[in-house]
């Protein structure tokens, strides 16, 4: 037989094999990825039954033994002998339970997922390190490195994570990794810092400058200040008005000259405008127990992996019990024996654009104070799956970097070209140092020792100690501004628009014990106008502070469980002001009409009125102002917001801005536009859910999910979650957005504080593990779990599932 | 028929064996160096190799499951997509066992042929 004939069917056999081994663009690896001894089903995990299990695990760079027990909903609770293997033990743990969303949240945030899905994932890569978000982190990490101990956390950390990596063969790596056929890089502790800058993109990135700027040039500055007005119709402010101010306030810088920018641009998707939280703390006075109880539920985009990871950590010095951000060491929201805080985001304007005036193409010069300055270049290397590696220049005024070049197409919409970036994301800080402090703090002055650490994502930090004190502290770094300074794009030759410092630390709008018995913070304004810095003329809508505002002061005889009925509250504070108004401007016969008349104002999860009403809202913000302000896409422009539109229904029903301007030979009056968006709005839910009905429940309009990292990954994601609420609702669950982690303590003089939690998630990013989406069920009923809280790895507790002990290899 | 019977009952145990300590590509592999050493025929030699591969593949998915009781089965049947049956993915497993291994058998077998 001739050798051709002879290795024919070896050639064939290599080439299925080779075919079968690798990735085809969204195709996985067939023949590893089904291999019953290689692929998925190696990752399938047993639930954990009866009896505790004892297990022993050598990890190198431990010090000491570290006893670790898991709970009932595999959280560990980390009993280590010193900071070193407190930190270490919490990277090998957060990494066992979480490393492949670590790894991809970090090359998210250091725009470097082409290196995982090829050319696709460019755009947004290198928008990512156009913003600087590289160039944040490296200057954060020098930040954090300057603290002794914030060092020795984030380094034992990285040790941790690497020791869990390098356990790892290919039978055991995390699901995702055999999915898209690729395998973790060792961690590194700048990857913290870039998970921690990436905090600032999810929160503190969003920018209406150029939008308003094309208003400004569309409509004037008087029209576009009428309509865009710098303070609420209706607030109820995070730090109560006539609240005593206790500093001497420094000079404001003077604004300068009035600029018309250039405005531009593109049209394409944003950030969703739903993520906001709420916190609040309630004193003693107001409790049954007498002791100060808190409460915290930040909403951000809900996802599986769950963004959150709850952990206990002890040791000398530190017992500290609440949820942890995988990728970064200590707990960022929670409480200790003596205290608890908690977060939400502070919606000031600390992003600005600069319009670059430069010298010529080179783009090595640009004018500023009336000279010739240099620009700094950064080259951004970008490996690309399957592809040559992309070189970038990116070129840097004193104000950061030019993120488009003029003649660039921008990523996302709101994003201006040929303008400088200067953000406070950029600045270096050493927010560890904040949380390393505040897991140990004791009191409200080690609280507030820990907060002049703190830079960005600013965030309303809510306090209560066994002490009895409450308070709550809007903080972060704050540039110094005239009035309405960066409301509109700034001319980046002029000197005087520059940023001109920053507000004292000292400064920062805060209260402690108020008369009225609480502290609360749902994103709306810090502070009433009297305050004497100028931080943002735009921030969440008022609904949800007032509304939480309003309970709080009516409220005695608090317990946990009452501040857990709050959490959950669905009552439509805007429909009870806003329905009446419409309902006077509409003649219908349609049923749907008597539904919403009869609705009881709550956006229950079966709710048809809430679904009519959350409809006819969006259709009406779309008739009155899509015509003016969505009529060409090259120059994007917000609408005004809600609170404006309740404003012109009540005050104003001649406005011109009623009269839709593309129907030439008709003038609208505000009726016809009221009762054509109901009619509309009816249209479309006919369309969607058919006939008035049981399918029009609020749940079903909504569609709340908790989707997979992974766009697109529906089979491991959860959809169709039969929850209530809205984006103006306490309850604040949308579609993607929600409460990510509900939790409420209890402070207790002598004994355990006692916690209660959750999240829409579980402790395991494995889809294969039962813990993997086990706390969504009981999050969607609005439940909390009691959290459990040790002071001894020996302590017995029938919820303890698993012991496990890391020993010095 | 026995013969048969007797090679792939080899090919699946020896496979099992492998699978546990080598890449995945190595059962295909030791599948061909048993029909090498054995001096399989060329005839037939596929149909033995897939049969092997068919049930190593899926017994020892089938039992990895069955220790391992999970809801991953049935999120992998939707992912693939196969409408979330996991019978379907049993057999879609046994597939590709049996393809891969039902082609090494073939090329060692072949190899050997004078």
């Amino acid at each position: 037989m001739n050798l051709v004939k002879k290795v024919f069917p070896l050639l064939i056999t290599l080439c299925v094999t080779y075919v079968l081994s690798n990735s085809w663009g969204t195709i996985p690896p067939f023949g590893k990825f089904l291999s019953p001894f290689h692929g998925f089903w190696v990752n399938a995990e047993a639930p954990e039954t009866g009896e505790p299990t004892d297990e022993n695990l050598q990890i190198p760079g431990l010090q000491k033994p570290v006893k670790v027990v898991y709970d009932e909903m595999g959280i560990p609770h980390i009993f280590a002998e010193n900071d070193h293997d407190l930190y270490l033990a919490q990277g090998y743990l957060t990494a066992k339970d979480r490393l492949w969303q670590m790894e991809f949240q970090t090359h998210f945030a250091g725009g470097r997922i082409s290196e995982i899905v090829g050319d696709k994932g460019l755009a947004s890569d290198q928008f990512q390190r156009r913003m600087g978000s590289v160039y944040g982190a490296e200057q954060s990490f020098e930040g954090m490195k300057a603290d002794p101990k914030a060092k020795v956390a984030l380094e034992a950390y990285s040790d941790g994570v690497n020791a869990y990596i390098n356990s790892l063969d290919e039978r055991n790596l995390p699901l995702e990794y055999k999915l898209l056929n690729y395998s973790p890089e060792p961690w590194s502790p700048i990857k913290s810092a870039l998970f921690l800058k990436n905090m600032s993109f999810v929160l503190a990135s969003g920018t209406d400058d150029l939008k308003m700027t094309n208003i400004l040039r569309q409509y004037g500055r008087e029209v576009a200040e009428d309509l865009f007005p710098n303070y609420p119709f209706e607030e109820s402010p995070i730090i109560p008005s006539g609240s005593p101010i206790d500093f001497k306030p420094v000079p404001i810088p003077a604004s300068p000259k009035d600029f018309m920018g250039l405005g531009s641009s593109m049209q394409t998707p944003e950030k969703d405008p739903n993520i906001g939280s709420n916190n609040w703390a309630v004193s003693g006075n107001k409790t049954v127990s007498g002791m100060p109880i808190l409460a915290n539920d930040p909403h951000l985009t809900l996802s599986l992996p769950s963004i959150w990871y709850q952990v206990q950590l002890v040791a000398p010095g530190v017992n500290v019990y609440g949820s942890t951000m995988p990728g970064t060491p200590n707990v960022i929201t929670g409480f200790n024996k003596d205290i608890a805080w908690g977060v939400t985001n502070v919606g000031s304007d600390v992003l600005d654009w600069y319009q670059v005036k430069f010298k010529d193409a080179s783009k090595l010069e640009y004018w500023h104070g009336g000279q010739w300055k240099k620009t700094k270049l950064r080259i951004e290397t970008f490996k690309i799956k399957g592809k040559k590696d992309f070189v970038d220049t990116v070129f840097f005024t004193h104000h950061g970097p030019v993120v488009y070049l003029s003649h660039e197409k921008a990523f996302k919409s709101n994003i201006p070209v040929g303008h400088a970036l200067r953000w406070i994301a950029h600045e270096k800080s050493q927010e560890l140092t904040t949380f390393y402090k505040l897991n140990r703090a004791k009191n409200y002055s080690d609280y507030t020792e820990a907060l002049t650490y703190y830079a960005a994502p600013a965030q309303n930090f809510v306090f209560a100690s066994n002490e009895g004190d409450i308070a709550l502290w809007v903080n972060g770094k704050f540039p110094l501004k005239s009035k309405l300074q960066g409301k509109y794009l700034m001319d980046g030759t002029d000197p005087a628009a520059d940023w001109q410092g920053f507000i004292p630390q000292a400064h920062n709008p805060h209260v402690k014990n108020p008369v009225r018995g609480f502290v609360s913070s749902a994103n709306q304004f810090s502070t009433d106008p009297a305050y004497p810095y100028y931080l943002g003329w735009q921030y969440a809508p008022s609904e949800r502070g007032r509304r939480i505002n309003e309970r709080l002061a009516a409220m005695s005889k608090i317990t946990v469980d009452s501040l857990r009925g709050l959490q959950n509250d669905n009552f439509n504070i805007r429909a009870r002001k806003l329905l009446p108004l419409l309902l006077a401007q509409v003649d219908s016969k349609d049923k749907a009409l008597d539904e919403l008349k009869r609705w009881n104002l709550q956006n229950s999860s079966e709710s048809v009125g809430a679904t009519i009403f959350e409809t006819w809202v969006l259709t009406l913000q779309s008739f009155l102002w899509d015509d003016e302000f969505d009529s060409d896409e090259k120059v994007p422009m917000n609408r005004p917001a809600m609170d404006r539109t309740i404003h012109l229904l009540e005050h104003e029903g001649s406005a011109r801005w009623w009269d839709n301007v593309k129907t030439k030979n008709k003038k609208e009056t505000m009726r016809d536009i009221v009762s054509g968006s109901f009619q509309a709005a009816l249209d479309t839910l006919k369309k969607h859910h058919g006939p008035l009905g049981a399918e029009w429940a609020w749940y079903k309009q909504k569609e709340t999910g908790v989707r997979h990292l992974i766009p697109g990954m529906d089979a491991l994601s959860r959809l169709h979650i039969p929850v209530g609420g809205g984006g103006s609702i306490v309850n604040a669950t949308t579609t993607r957005t929600g409460p990510s982690w509900r939790f409420i303590v209890e402070l207790s003089k002598k004994g355990t504080p006692k916690g209660y939690g959750i999240y829409p998630g579980g402790q395991s990013g494995n889809p294969g593990s039962a813990h993997y989406d086990d706390l969504i069920d009981t999050w969607a009923k609005g439940e909390l779990k009691p959290l459990l809280y040790l002071d001894q790895p020996t302590q017995s507790s029938n919820r303890i599932r698993k012991k496990l002990t890391l020993s010095v290899q | 028929m026995k013969y048969s019977l007797g090679l792939t009952l080899v090919i699946v145990v020896v496979g099992a064996i492998i699978g546990m300590y080598l890449p995945w590509y190595a059962m295909g592999i030791s599948a061909a160096i048993i029909a090498y050493v054995l001096g399989m025929k060329t005839k037939g030699s596929f149909v033995i190799g897939f049969a092997a591969g068919f049930i190593l593949w899926t017994l020892a998915a089938y039992y990895t499951a069955l220790g391992h009781p999970s809801t991953l089965p049935s999120r992998m049947a939707s992912l693939l997509p196969l409408k979330g049956q996991v019978s379907l993915l049993y057999v879609v497993t046994g597939i590709i066992g049996g393809l891969t291994t039902g082609l090494w058998v073939w090329a060692g077998a072949r190899l050997r042929q004078k």
